[in-house]
This record gives structure tokens, C-alpha cells and sequence, in this order.
């Protein structure tokens, strides 16, 4: 049995579709169904009616898609995303090394304490997604052997290790990286910018 | 057609393999290119399509800009241009005349000539043109020669095929839209010349599968993985708007279907933005490759020259399996 679909899209090319299901919209009493042929169609009305405020389900039927669309049910603000977009909401970490020992005072307790650092984070549960190291923070990735295993085993956990090239070249470690790839300003000023939560050590 | 169908199409066909033919769309390029003489080859490309904006003259510019494009994007020199009207029975002269002068208006401005042309009736008005140009087959720029670390630069925002199916809709009006009109009727000469100056190992044009329908054509060829980093990546104004009021065009989802190894990693950005991605462009900038040692400065004198908008969208990477990623990248 086909159920009595109340707007028919089939047939019609974008954005008309969407036209229509507006039209609709202003008029319909309550929830009502749209009947599309492709998925572009499928995804603009979807799209659309979410941001009308509409509840939107969707099923396949009749060599299409079916979508019931429920005015008022949620409000703009509270938007859903879109169902078909997969991706991972964790809050992205961002570490920025810049220095091969933490703090100021005595150097052999920072570089110490450096190391204790790196070595507790490739053991923690809670791993960051990129770390940056610059200045003299990239002799953590190229002659420090203790600091490049810990990196070695954040990296196998699927950490990104981004090392500023300019300072590789600084330092003459440019042809001494050990762990991690080479970066740029602007990919760097990205992951910095773009970090929810940034750790400077 | 969407790059999957097209791919299946030609697959269909015998190669051409002629020893002089130093590129075609069998390796993905923009143009194809054909050896003349030592230090002398032949740039050929063709495009037309239906009115993207109401205004006859912008159209006809749009039109032209967009098939010179090409040319540019492989360090070309545009020569001559051959016109294709294809026009519904009874359309006011006038109409058709604004349309061919904004093409020739905007071929003059490339350097170039129109060298004749072709009409044909047809239900629905389309223009276009084929181009013949110039290039040194040693400074030629391919879609393949890009390398890891290189640098992303994008010379134009994105956005023109969410407009223009808003256009269509009537959703904003021409006006609302003045900075992509702007946009897709500029040339890229001045961005191509800007680029030559720097270590360019790779360069396409961004039209019809999207920015990164193209980077996933150009990683492809390069046979390199690819990041873009989608807040940096510049949208015309209310592109994100109509998209969320369902503006996608049809071809946004055979470009996305056909990156079959796309990443959406760590990020929990906006689709919205992932979907602007994937909108076939009309007239779009050039995305290049370029060397990181100089894209800091190449960017700088785009900015500060023909591409106010110019940005750096991402990265070229060594990575397996090759994939093309999405994230976040900076602010906004």
C-alpha cells in the first residue's frame, strides 16, 4: 500500500524542490511528507526545514526518499546536525612546546622536568591531537633520545607531531628529525588558532 | 557530468596517445597541450554553459573569464578565442549582443582576440568559448607535480554554485551577490603571473567538481595525500546562509561521492562549511601548490595585489593510504 504522500518533489530539479516544501510550510497545519527522487533533493529539503525549526525523519520509499517533516518541533537554535555527517565532536587538545625545558630556573631541572612531561603524556589516557614544537623545543624530536621515544610512541597512538622547520634549519637539526614532520607557519597558526583547548608548556 | 560519470565515459574510448599530445584530460588536466616546437606548445580548452546571473554583459564576461581559465592555470598565454551561442528561437537581439560583448570585452582584456564562432538553436540559452593559447612546455604547470609539504593557496573565495541556485530560487537578489558576480568575472592572469614568480609545483583551476574535488584530482596526479583546513578556506558572503536554506546544488553531491577517501578527522566543525567544499564553481580561482619556503611571501603579494582574498587552505602530504582530510583548521 503507498501512503498518501502530501508533496510530491519527484521530477523536479534544484532548488525547486525546496520552493515548494516553503510554500508548504507556510500553509501546513501540521506535520506533512515530501516525496523526492534524489539525494541532492533529499539533503536541500532537509536542510531547509531544519532550519525552519522542523523535526525531519527520513525513509526510503518508492525509488526515493520519503521525508516527514514536523513544523515547530525543534527550535532553530537547537539545530540538529545533519544525520549524515560523521564526525567526531571530542574536543580537539593542542600541545605547544616551544622550549626543551619547562619553566625557568635551573636547566638541568627543567629539561627534567620536560622529559617527565612528554614521558607522562605518551602514558596518559587523555592524548592531545597535534603537538607543535618550536624554537628550542625542537631538540625534543631530533637529538634528545629520551624525549623522541616518548614522541615516538604519542605519535603510534595517533597524535600529529608538527616541528617548525625554520627552527630545524636554526639549529642545523634540519636533517636530524627523528619523530614528527616538518610544518609550516600557517598549517602551525592553524592548529594553534583552531585548538579548543591549548596546553603551552 | 560529475568527475566519476566522466572518468567511466573516457574509459569507454580509445586513448590518444600522440607523442606530441603533452597532456589531455587523460591526466587530468585543465587544457589540453599539444608540441608544436622546441619551446613552443599549444593550449586548448573549451567550456560553455547556461546564464549563472541575470545581467547579459556580466554573463558574457563570467563566461569568458571562465574559459580563459584554464590557460592561465597551466602558465599559459591566451592567443584567440572561437564563440558558442546556443540561443532559444525569438530571443531579443539585444540580449545575445550583451552576452557576446562581455565575452569580447573580457577576451580584449586577456590580450586576446575572438577569431569567429558558431550559434545553434537550443531550448535553453548557453555560452562559452574555446581557447588557443601559448605555453613553454618547460614552465608549464601541471596538476601532478605537487610535493609534500607544499603549501595550498586558494586566490578566489567559494561559493558561486550555492549563489546562483539561491539566484535562481529568488532566495537574494543579483545585488546580493555583487562580490561573487566580481569574482567569477575577473581574470586569473594576474594571479597565474603572481604565481610564476615562486617555486609553483602545482596548479588547477577551481570550476566544476568543487575546491576539493579539484585538490583530490590534483593529490591523485600527484600521487600525495592532501589537508584542507576549512576555516580558512574564504566563502562569498551568504553562501553559508543559503546553505543551510537547502541552496546545494545537484552536482555538490556526485563531487563529494566522488572522493571515495575523504577524512573528516578530529573535527566537529560546521558541515555546513564541508559542504561549500564540494560546490562546483563557476569561474573560480587557482588553487596552487607551492613551495613552503615561499608561500608566506607568494601569499603576501597575492593579498596585497590581485587576490585580496587570497588564503592558504591547507597542505600537500606524504600519507598512506592517500586520503583527502577535512579539519578545522584556524578560527571562525
Amino acid at each position: 500500500m503507498m501512503e498518501e504522500v502530501d508533496l510530491d518533489c519527484r521530477g523536479l530539479k534544484c532548488p525547486e524542490p525546496v520552493m515548494r516544501t516553503k510554500k508548504a510550510l507556510q500553509t501546513a497545519g501540521g506535520s506533512f511528507t515530501v516525496l523526492v527522487d534524489n539525494q541532492a533533493a533529499r539533503d536541500n529539503v532537509s536542510r531547509f526545514a531544519r532550519t525552519a525549526g522542523c523535526e525531519v525523519k527520513v525513509s526510503d520509499a518508492q525509488g526515493g526518499f520519503l521525508l516527514e517533516l514536523i513544523p515547530g518541533a525543534v527550535k532553530p537554535e537547537e539545530m540538529p546536525r545533519s544525520g549524515e555527517m560523521r564526525c567526531d565532536a571530542e574536543t580537539v587538545t593542542v600541545f605547544f612546546i616551544s622550549s626543551d625545558e619547562i619553566g625557568t630556573g635551573d636547566r638541568e631541572l627543567g629539561t627534567t622536568l620536560m622529559k617527565a612531561f612528554l614521558y607522562a603524556s605518551s602514558e596518559s589516557e587523555d592524548v592531545p591531537a597535534r603537538a607543535v614544537f618550536m624554537n628550542s623545543g625542537v631538540r625534543l624530536v631530533t637529538e634528545n633520545d629520551e624525549t623522541v621515544a616518548h614522541m615516538k610512541r604519542l605519535e603510534e597512538r595517533g597524535v600529529e607531531l608538527l616541528v617548525c622547520g625554520t627552527c630545524l634549519e636554526y639549529y642545523g637539526l634540519a636533517d636530524e628529525l627523528r619523530v614528527g614532520r616538518v610544518s609550516n607557519m600557517y598549517e602551525i597558526q592553524s592548529a594553534l588558532v583552531g585548538a579548543d583547548r591549548l596546553v603551552s608548556i | 557530468m560529475g568527475p566519476g560519470d566522466l572518468e567511466k565515459l573516457l574509459a569507454r574510448l580509445p586513448e590518444e596517445t600522440a607523442p606530441r599530445l603533452l597532456s589531455s584530460i587523460r591526466t587530468g588536466e585543465d587544457a589540453g597541450v599539444y608540441l608544436l616546437s622546441e619551446g613552443l606548445a599549444l593550449v586548448q580548452t573549451v567550456d560553455l554553459f547556461p546564464p549563472i546571473v541575470d545581467e547579459p554583459y556580466a554573463f558574457g564576461q563570467i563566461a569568458a573569464a571562465n574559459a580563459l581559465s584554464d590557460v592561465y592555470a597551466m602558465g599559459g598565454k591566451p592567443l584567440t578565442a572561437l564563440n558558442i551561442l546556443g540561443y532559444p528561437c525569438g530571443l531579443d537581439l539585444e540580449v545575445l549582443e550583451k552576452i557576446l560583448r562581455g565575452g569580447q570585452d573580457k577576451v580584449h582584456e586577456a590580450g586576446a582576440v575572438i577569431a569567429g564562432g558558431h550559434t545553434l538553436e537550443d531550448e535553453e540559452l548557453k555560452y562559452g568559448l574555446a581557447v588557443t593559447g601559448v605555453v613553454d612546455p618547460g614552465k608549464m604547470t601541471t596538476i601532478g607535480g605537487a610535493r609534500d609539504g607544499d603549501v595550498l593557496l586558494l586566490t578566489k573565495p567559494i561559493g558561486t554554485g550555492i549563489l546562483a541556485t539561491a539566484l535562481k530560487a529568488g532566495l537574494i537578489a543579483e545585488g546580493e551577490m555583487a562580490d561573487a558576480i566580481e569574482s567569477m568575472r575577473a581574470l586569473n592572469r594576474e594571479a597565474a603571473e603572481v604565481l610564476a614568480g615562486f617555486r609553483l609545483h602545482a596548479c588547477t583551476d577551481v570550476t566544476g567538481f568543487g575546491l576539493a574535488g579539484h585538490l583530490y584530482e590534483m593529490a591523485r596526479a600527484s600521487g600525495a595525500s592532501a589537508e584542507i583546513w576549512a576555516s580558512q578556506v574564504p566563502l562569498f558572503e551568504r553562501t553559508l546562509e543559503m546553505v543551510s536554506m537547502g541552496m546545494v546544488p545537484e552536482g555538490q553531491s556526485r563531487n563529494r561521492a566522488n572522493v571515495k577517501d575523504l577524512e573528516l578527522s578530529r573535527w566537529e566543525g560546521d558541515e555546513k562549511v564541508i559542504d561549500c567544499l564540494f560546490d562546483p564553481q563557476t569561474s573560480g580561482g587557482l588553487l596552487a601548490a607551492v613551495d613552503p619556503a615561499d608561500s608566506d611571501i607568494a601569499l603576501g603579494e597575492l593579498r596585497a595585489g590581485p587576490c585580496p582574498r587570497a588564503s592558504a587552505v591547507g597542505v600537500v602530504l606524504q600519507q598512506s593510504p592517500r586520503r583527502l582530510s577535512v579539519r578545522r583548521g584556524g578560527s571562525a
